[in-house]
């Protein structure tokens, strides 16, 4: 009965990474909560898809039925990223180590720090008439930050940049969907072996040097009565790259691009600041910048009729979840102090985002500051923006800018 | 009147919204885990108490009237 009607969307089936489809997600998202919860490909299915927000929770939750191993995501890496690709119960070690570098009260330390950075990039536009808020701010912001907390020179800034989009976006440019694919397997592999490299050597000067940064607390960490060996800490380092750059970039490129264009959200920001926890987790659940995440099935599973094979790729997709009206009544309205707001932009069940604490403190502190600094801004006339899939980042995002204090800047 | 909260270990992965929607209830321990304060929660906290619990993506929190 649920099958869905693969022919109605495109002749491969329904994917909810094309970028059609990131562009206008709420609409595709729905049909599929109604009509397919369990949807797949043609048949033989080889990969389904969930959408409702109690089957994405449920899948996420059960990580016995819903694998998260590497053959979910290969990407480059020689091994499973820790702790991502690291299924329960020997996930948990590892995240006993790390949760504690994540927590609120170990970042809670560094606001002061942020909000002085965040301060230093408006500076260098802040003058200006228009801005490219994507290249200005959402990727310098987060990527910094991760190299004082990693404790790398800030000289590397353009490296990492480099190899992020060579992991994440290795598709971009090439056309032909075979050749792509090996293109992109390729430069994945040596991306991930120059990151492998690059880490080894940190790795090894920590030992040497140890300081008192992130990467030094990593190289010193027991696990189980042992230290971490170079691999473990090389694993955790190419999740923190890929996991922590891109993410915060695309949920502070959503969360602008939509307060943009709706001035009533973004007047009220700038007039009751405390609103800003409450409209980021709003904006994570209705943009929800990482659109969804992967698993494998370890053996058959039915859900609403449909079964799914062993082996199975089955996407969550926390966009369409966090869009369900099953849970969120009248889910397309943006409200600030909805209630209750158990949206899971972040995840849930034990693979939750380890950096969920430190993207919501980065996000907060970027849009008190932003607004605090830059009260009216709008987006420059003419301009249709573009929503990459899967990760949704929206490169250029053009913004006409007027800084407080601003003679007529009103509103 | 008031209310008793606890909180599932075995549940709680972390989200934080409970202490972040009911900082005077809820806490984040060192894992960034959520702990109840104190397991009788006063009238006065009653109600952001159990906006915090149906803010729990796991529903790990348990509220009770007592």
């Amino acid at each position: 009965m649920s099958q869905y009607d693969a022919k109605a969307e495109s002749k491969a089936g329904f994917n909810p990474f094309d970028t059609a489809v990131a562009q206008n997600p709420h609409a595709h998202f729905k049909r599929l909560r109604d009509e397919a919860p369990v949807s797949g490909s043609p048949p033989p299915f080889q990969n389904f898809v969930l959408s409702r927000y109690e089957d994405v929770r449920w899948a996420l939750k059960h990580p016995e039925l819903f694998s998260s191993s590497a053959d979910a995501v290969p990407i480059g890496q020689d091994r499973p990223l820790i702790p991502l690709q690291i299924d329960p119960p020997e996930h948990a070690k590892y995240r006993r180590l790390l949760d504690p570098l994540f927590s609120p009260k170990a970042l809670s330390v560094m606001e002061d720090d942020a909000r002085k950075l965040v301060n230093e990039i408006i500076d260098r536009f802040v003058d200006d008439e228009t801005v490219d808020f994507h290249a200005a701010f959402a990727v310098p912001v987060p990527c910094t930050l991760f190299l004082r907390l990693m404790g790398l020179p800030q000289d590397h800034l353009e490296q990492f940049l480099t190899w992020k989009d060579q992991i994440l976006r290795a598709d971009a440019g090439l056309d032909d969907p075979i050749e792509n694919h090996k293109a992109s397997a390729a430069i994945r592999r040596d991306t991930g072996k120059a990151i492998y490299e690059y880490f080894a050597a940190a790795i090894a000067a920590r030992r040497q040097d140890p300081t008192d940064d992130m990467l030094t607390y990593l190289v010193n960490a027991e696990i189980e009565g042992r230290r971490l060996t170079d691999e473990e800490v090389l694993d955790v380092c190419f999740l923190f790259i890929l996991a922590g750059l891109d993410t915060v970039t695309a949920s502070l490129d959503c969360m602008m691009a939509r307060l943009a264009g709706h001035a009533e959200e973004r007047r009220a920001l700038v007039e009751d600041p405390s609103l800003t926890v409450g409209a980021v987790e709003e904006l994570l659940r209705h943009e929800t910048p990482v659109t969804g995440i992967l698993r494998v099935t370890t053996e058959p599973v039915v859900r609403h009729d449909v079964e799914m094979k062993e082996h199975a790729i089955v996407t969550c997709l926390l966009h369409a979840a966090n869009m369900d009206e099953r849970e969120f009544p009248d889910p397309e309205t943006v409200d600030f102090r909805r209630e209750p707001n158990r949206h899971i932009a972040l995840g849930a069940g034990p693979h939750r985002c380890l950096g969920s604490h430190l993207a919501r403190l980065e996000l907060r502190v970027a849009l008190e500051e932003f607004h605090r600094r830059i009260p009216d801004y709008a987006l420059v006339p003419g301009v249709t923006l573009e929503y990459t899939a899967g990760i949704r980042q929206v490169s250029p995002l053009p913004l006409v800018i007027r800084p407080a204090g601003t003679v007529g800047g009103g509103n | 009147m008031g209310l008793r909260v606890s909180v599932d270990p075995d549940e709680c992965v972390g989200h934080g919204r409970c202490y972040e929607i009911a900082p005077d209830v809820f806490r984040a321990d060192d894992h960034g885990h959520s702990v109840v304060i104190s397991a009788h929660v006063a009238d006065a906290l009653a109600d952001v108490a159990r906006q915090a619990a149906a803010a729990c993506p796991e529903e790990a929190i348990a509220i009770s009237e007592r």
